[in-house]
This record gives C-alpha cells, sequence and structure tokens, in this order.
C-alpha cells in the first residue's frame, strides 16, 4: 500500500475557473489581461464583417468599441513596459476603460449624430 | 461562522472539504483557528507554521480564493465578506498532505534562476549605485505566494515564476555578481520573463509588499536595452 502511494506523482492543484472561488481570487490585473486578448479575437471577426459590409453601422459600432478597448489596454501595458510603477496599473486599467467609453461617446456624438 | 477546509492524504486520494463552526474573536486569525480545529476536533488535520508572527511565510496559505498568510489573516474581515471561509493549500505545488505543499519545485525554480549570489572580482562596496532598486525587491522570504498566484506558472512549468525572476533581477542589477552569464539563459530565454503576462498577481497577493511584476519589467527594459547597448 505504501509503496503504491510512494510511486504515484502528487497532485498538483490548479485554480478551477469554473468555481466561484478561483474568481474570488482574480485581481484587476487578470481581468486587464483578459479583457485585452478577448477584445483582439473578438476584433479579427469584427473586421471580417466591417470588409464584407463596410457600411453597417452596428458593425462599425463594434469595431470601434473593440479598437478602443485592445488600444487602450495596449497603451497602458506599454506604459508599465516603459517604467511606470506597477502600483498604478489599476489605476490605468480603470482610466483605459473610462478614456475609452468617453471616445467612444465623442465619436459616436460626432461622426452619427 | 464556518470554515471549510481542505483534506486530502496519499493514502486516501480523494479531496474533500471538512467544514467547522467557529468562534472568531476580535484578534482570532485564521492560523489561530486552524490550530483550535486540530486541537479539538480533528486531530489529524496537517498545516504548516511556525513563527506565528509573520516573519517566516511557512503558513501561506488559500484563504478565500486570495494567497495570504494565515497568521496575519484575522478572519472577522473575512467572516463580514461571507459566512463561509474556504481554505486551501498553495496552487501549483505537489500536495503533501490536507494544507500541506511541498515545496521543493519552488527551490527548483530558484537554482534554474541562478538564485545564489557569484563573488566576483571587485570587492564589496559599502553602497552600491544599484541599491535602491535592489533594496525594493530583496526581502522575499520564499513564502510561494506569489507562485500561487501566478497563472503563467500553471501554463508554463519552465516558467521561473515572479519569486525566482524577483531574486534574478537582484543578483543582475548588482555590480559585484559574477554569475549573470549562466542566469541569462534562463531570465531571457524562451520561457523567462517575456512570457509574464503582466497580470501583476504577483505584486498584489506578496505578504512582503515586494513588486515581482516591477522586477520582471525591470528585467524586460534591461533585455531591450541590451539589443541596442553592450551592457
Amino acid at each position: 500500500m505504501t509503496r503504491d502511494v510512494a510511486d504515484q506523482p502528487a497532485p498538483v492543484l490548479h485554480r478551477d475557473w469554473r468555481s466561484r472561488d478561483a474568481w474570488r481570487g482574480t485581481r484587476l490585473g487578470l481581468w486587464a489581461w483578459l479583457l485585452q486578448r478577448a477584445a483582439a479575437v473578438a476584433l479579427v471577426l469584427a473586421i471580417v464583417l466591417h470588409l464584407r459590409n463596410p457600411f453597417l453601422r452596428p458593425i462599425q459600432a463594434i469595431v470601434l468599441g473593440l479598437v478602443l478597448l485592445h488600444g487602450l489596454l495596449g497603451l497602458r501595458a506599454i506604459l508599465l513596459d516603459f517604467g511606470l510603477p506597477v502600483r498604478l496599473h489599476q489605476a490605468l486599467f480603470i482610466a483605459a476603460l473610462l478614456l475609452g467609453v468617453a471616445l467612444y461617446a465623442l465619436a459616436w456624438w460626432w461622426r452619427w449624430y | 461562522m464556518i470554515i471549510r477546509v481542505f483534506r486530502w492524504r496519499p493514502e486516501a486520494p480523494a479531496a474533500r472539504f471538512d467544514e467547522f463552526p467557529v468562534e472568531a474573536g476580535e484578534g482570532t486569525t485564521v492560523l489561530d483557528a486552524l490550530v483550535g480545529i486540530r486541537e479539538t476536533r480533528a486531530p489529524d488535520l496537517a498545516f504548516r507554521y511556525a513563527c506565528r508572527v509573520g516573519m517566516c511565510g511557512s503558513c501561506a496559505m488559500v484563504v478565500d480564493g486570495r494567497e495570504r498568510w494565515t497568521c496575519r489573516t484575522r478572519l472577522r474581515p473575512l467572516a463580514r465578506q461571507g459566512a463561509t471561509v474556504t481554505i486551501r493549500p498553495l496552487y501549483h505545488f505537489p500536495l503533501v498532505r490536507d494544507l500541506v505543499v511541498d515545496l521543493q519545485p519552488f527551490v527548483e525554480r530558484m537554482k534554474a534562476a541562478g538564485a545564489a549570489f557569484v563573488p566576483g572580482g571587485e570587492p564589496p562596496e559599502a553602497t552600491l549605485p544599484e541599491r535602491p532598486a535592489i533594496d525594493a525587491a530583496i526581502e522575499c522570504i520564499g513564502c510561494g505566494a506569489c507562485v500561487s498566484a501566478c497563472t503563467m506558472v500553471r501554463w508554463d512549468p519552465r516558467f521561473p515564476g515572479p519569486a525566482a525572476l524577483n531574486r534574478a533581477f537582484t543578483l543582475l542589477a548588482d555590480g559585484r555578481d559574477a554569475g549573470a552569464t549562466g542566469r541569462w539563459t534562463t531570465v531571457f530565454g524562451e520561457d523567462g520573463v517575456f512570457r509574464c503576462h503582466g497580470q501583476a498577481q504577483c505584486t498584489a497577493v506578496c505578504p512582503m509588499e515586494l513588486s515581482p511584476a516591477d522586477s520582471i519589467l525591470r528585467l524586460r527594459r534591461k533585455a531591450t536595452r541590451s539589443l541596442f547597448l553592450r551592457t
């Protein structure tokens, strides 16, 4: 019995992302990373749709939103890469989201209405 | 309030959670509660601790989804967020029993990143110009909390992890160290600093309030500079 147990590699726990407990440990930095990557994937699809019919306003609106989200979060990463202290990363994430909303509203107002 | 404790033993490998009702006083820590549970209700409950005052780091566990030193974590504020507090062992380390994990992979990652100082030819100086940057990163006591919080450690077993990279930074920044050549291969290799996703989970959970994420970004800048300058 002891020999059998000793022969087995010990299991290693990882976060089970399907559980509520795992997401409780998720900080804003991970959300920023996830959002930026998700926006990149969605952007590929949206651009394909946009190229198929560049005059559809709903698709234009989606592309604009995704570009702002992906680009501004990328800018946040670049600022951190270039030496802004990491303690500012959460503030930068929130600032990127707020700036994105503001620019979106401005573009919406300026371009379409 | 209820404490849910992760239970696992090698001879009966089905993991489970045991629930224990506890009374939490104003200063009761998670570690106090675990000690109380073991003394009165579960004498076979295994967990690791030593100093009990936040100096050794051996009581690091995942409490309510976040890596913490249980000796420095009070129960009352956690109870205000929910009636049940869940305690698990650190992630990404092999289980030994219940809440105890094997920290050998932590040591291996440290070794791989060249964690030992290599004396150079020059005599040590009292104050180095790099000292302020090194000071900000040097107090790591190896509790493993940052490694448990890092998502990249999960996906790339060759990634050195935040603690090892933080240590590598302190040595690469030290002008007296002569081990940079060997360290460079691991730190700036394909599975090194550039695999970091910059989520700063390590910095968020570090009980010593260090910022391994800052150290990793400093290493990246050093690597980038080396493309253009002889450093």
